[in-house]
């Protein structure tokens, strides 16, 4: 009985032992990496943090507005902020990472080599969707301001579609970069895309063949129908 | 400094060999051969009969015509008998060079002042090179104030239709006479004469790389002759008939160039201007004189609902641009009936002074504020050609005078505005409007 106890029992509990005195050693290891990257996050998160208040940054995504786009999302804090916070738990995150991979267990290294292979795809989405966002905003003004000059009554219409499509593709980018239904996404943009062009062509070519017709005349001869020319010399 | 690269060897050839001159005329030009021999001859005949013993060089600088431009300059001779000029003591030396940089304007004059620093030229005056009314009596004009009177700069003062020149009218004169102090009326007009020190001063300034070069020039060289302190003065041309240029198109390109240049130069310049009160009458050369001159059609009904559209579609932009209460007063303009569409001289000079801060700000890309100015320069227009229908061009010239007036009265405005931390300098003790002279 005392031997069936010490075979059954002891044995397997000593390995285990055995197994856990043995990875100790790395626990530790994992402790320590895990305690410099959280000192390091801090660190790190605060020196951007303020590195970005003392170069104005704000006030660049104030005059961008971005700011006003965050606000109108629910979100009050400052970029600044959420990039010192970002960076904080980027940095844990990758200390996390890298103190698991310490553990030597194959699993877990297997996760934190997929996982930090990720991180740069992430990224890019997450800068292609800003830049996106910026560009949109740009283009849309621009486009609304040069139809608003030229007199075009759809102008708002217009410079919310150019906003949109500009957004559109910078999320299809987006989701390639991530890899999520990549042929889906591209695929369906296209056809979309496609599509919208060519019910375009047939409704002015065909369908609309009149309407096109006169608003075409309309618009280029605009000024013609006025009553009066503008002799006007601006300068 | 002399910059090496900015003259063609065979120029470099030609200053060496004229030396120095007392005179010097510039005309830039860009494919005008329709016009350019008039102009030449206009100059030749002007520089023989009234500076006579003067070395008078004309200098062409042109920007790569394809149109055989040069050829017509250098064959361009003046009949001195039919023009009864009998006196011409000195001949006159023509340079035609092409100019390097930035293709425009003020590449064409950097060249010139160039020219003109070489030869240490006395006196220079630039003239635009599709000019259908220009005189001889041009030259005299444009350069003895300068040889004979000691100024530095002398701008030009054309007779115009009172609808004639509406950025100038509404924008350019009303804006540079508060800010400067010196009521130039015609500041971007396009010819001018200059002193060969300040074409010195011209070249030394680090603009021919920007758009300056490209066609902020007449603006530019306007504001830097009364900011440092140049004696300036006008010359009254009579009228300025040049080849027409579309007159739709693209306006608020326009807008772009002309306010673009206006607000910059505000930005380099404010330590002149905002200690600077009221403004100085500036010395008018030449006989004035009034005739009819061709009517011009103007469309208000087109300019308002521009404006209207702009209140529109436009009130987010111009949100971020004009203070609250300035946009708000556009508000009851929305649905007024056309003869009581009025834009009060108060409202179009915050709406100025706005405008201006708002560039200075950077509160969005700077070319979209620009352009958003156009229905609202439009609605501008528009009022005043309601205002001034039944009115004389003297008449329109007297609400000209009282728009002016009221932007000098509201200039403490844009200061506050301009540096809301600094409000305190407004203590600060006006400078004297005296005529100083050009600072070395």
């Amino acid at each position: 009985m005392r031997q069936f106890g010490e075979t059954a029992l002891l044995e397997p509990l000593q390995a285990l032992g055995k197994q856990i005195l043995a990875l100790l050693p790395n626990v530790l290891a994992m402790v320590i990496i895990l305690s410099a990257g959280w000192a390091a996050a801090w660190l790190v998160g605060l020196l951007v943090q303020r590195l970005l208040r003392v170069i104005g940054f704000d006030r660049i995504c104030d005059r961008l507005g971005v700011t006003a786009a965050m606000t109108r999302g629910g979100v009050k804090s400052d970029l600044s902020d959420l990039i010192g916070r970002g960076v904080y738990w980027g940095v844990l995150i990758f200390a996390a990472v890298a103190a698991l991979s310490v553990l030597n267990l194959q699993p877990i290294k297997e996760f934190a080599h997929s996982f930090l292979a990720y991180i740069p795809h992430l990224l890019m989405s997450a800068l292609i969707l800003l830049i996106g966002y910026l560009l949109s905003n740009f283009v849309s003004q621009a486009v609304l301001i040069a139809a608003v000059n030229a007199g075009f009554p759809l102008a708002r219409l217009v410079a919310a579609a150019s906003r949109w499509g500009v957004q559109i593709v910078a999320i299809a980018m987006a989701l390639e970069q991530l890899g999520i239904a990549r042929n889906i996404v591209a695929l369906g943009f296209g056809i979309t895309l496609g599509g919208v062009v060519l019910a375009a062509a047939i409704a002015f070519g065909l369908g609309a063949k009149d309407l096109a017709k006169e608003f075409l005349e309309g618009r280029l001869s605009r000024s013609q129908k006025s009553a009066v020319q503008d002799d006007l010399r601006h300068l | 400094m002399e910059d090496p690269t900015l003259l063609t060897p065979e120029t470099e050839g030609l200053v060496q060999e004229i030396g120095t001159s007392d005179v010097l005329v510039g005309i830039p030009s860009y494919n005008n051969a329709d016009t350019i021999g008039h102009v030449v001859r206009a100059v030749s005949a002007g520089l023989a009969k009234y500076f006579p013993s003067s070395r008078a060089v004309l200098v062409n600088s042109d920007g790569g015509s394809s149109d055989r431009t040069p050829e017509v300059v250098r064959q361009s001779i003046v009949d001195f008998g039919a023009m009864l000029i009998s006196d011409r003591q000195s001949p006159l030396h023509k340079i035609i060079t092409p100019y390097h940089g930035i293709p425009g304007k003020g590449s064409a004059f950097r060249t010139i002042f160039e020219i003109a620093r070489r030869l240490q030229a006395r006196a220079c005056a630039v003239v635009d090179s599709d000019l259908r009314s220009i005189t001889p009596e041009w030259i005299e004009l444009l350069i003895r104030p300068i040889l004979h009177e000691g100024y530095d700069y002398v701008a030009p003062y054309y007779l115009r239709h009172k609808y004639d020149g509406t950025i100038t009218n509404s924008i350019v004169y009303p804006l540079t006479r508060c800010l400067y102090g010196y009521r130039i009326r015609q500041p971007i007009g396009g010819d001018f004469g200059f002193s060969g020190r300040l074409a010195g001063y011209y070249l030394d300034k680090h603009v021919w790389e920007s758009d300056v070069a490209r066609f902020g020039i007449d603006i530019w060289m306007t504001t830097e002759a009364v900011a440092s302190g140049a004696r300036v003065c006008q010359s009254f041309l009579g009228a300025k008939i040049h080849n027409p240029k579309d007159p739709a198109a693209d306006l608020s390109a326009m807008l772009v160039q002309v306010a673009g240049a206006l607000f910059s130069l505000m930005e380099e310049h404010e330590a002149v201007w905002s200690t600077i009160e009221g403004s100085a009458p500036v010395k008018l050369f030449g006989f004035q004189y009034e005739v009819g001159v061709e009517p011009v059609h103007v469309n208000v009904d087109t300019m308002v609902a521009s404006f209207r559209q702009g209140l529109a579609d436009l009130e987010p932009i111009w949100r971020q641009m004009l203070a609250p209460e300035t946009l708000e007063a556009l508000f009851p303009l929305r649905d007024c009936p056309l003869q009581a569409f009025h834009i009060a001289d108060e409202l179009w000079a915050h709406l100025i002074f706005d405008a201006a801060v708002a560039y200075r700000r950077y509160v969005m890309p700077r070319e979209h504020l620009l352009k958003a100015l156009t229905p609202l320069y439009l609605g501008r227009t528009a009022s005043f050609v309601l205002e001034t229908q039944g009115l004389t061009s003297m008449e329109a010239e007297g609400r000209i005078e009282t728009l002016c007036q009221t932007f000098e009265k509201l200039k403490p405005y844009l200061i506050a505005r301009w540096n809301p931390r600094e409000k305190d300098r407004n203590a600060v003790e006006p400078t004297s409007l005296a005529e100083p002279e050009l600072s070395a």
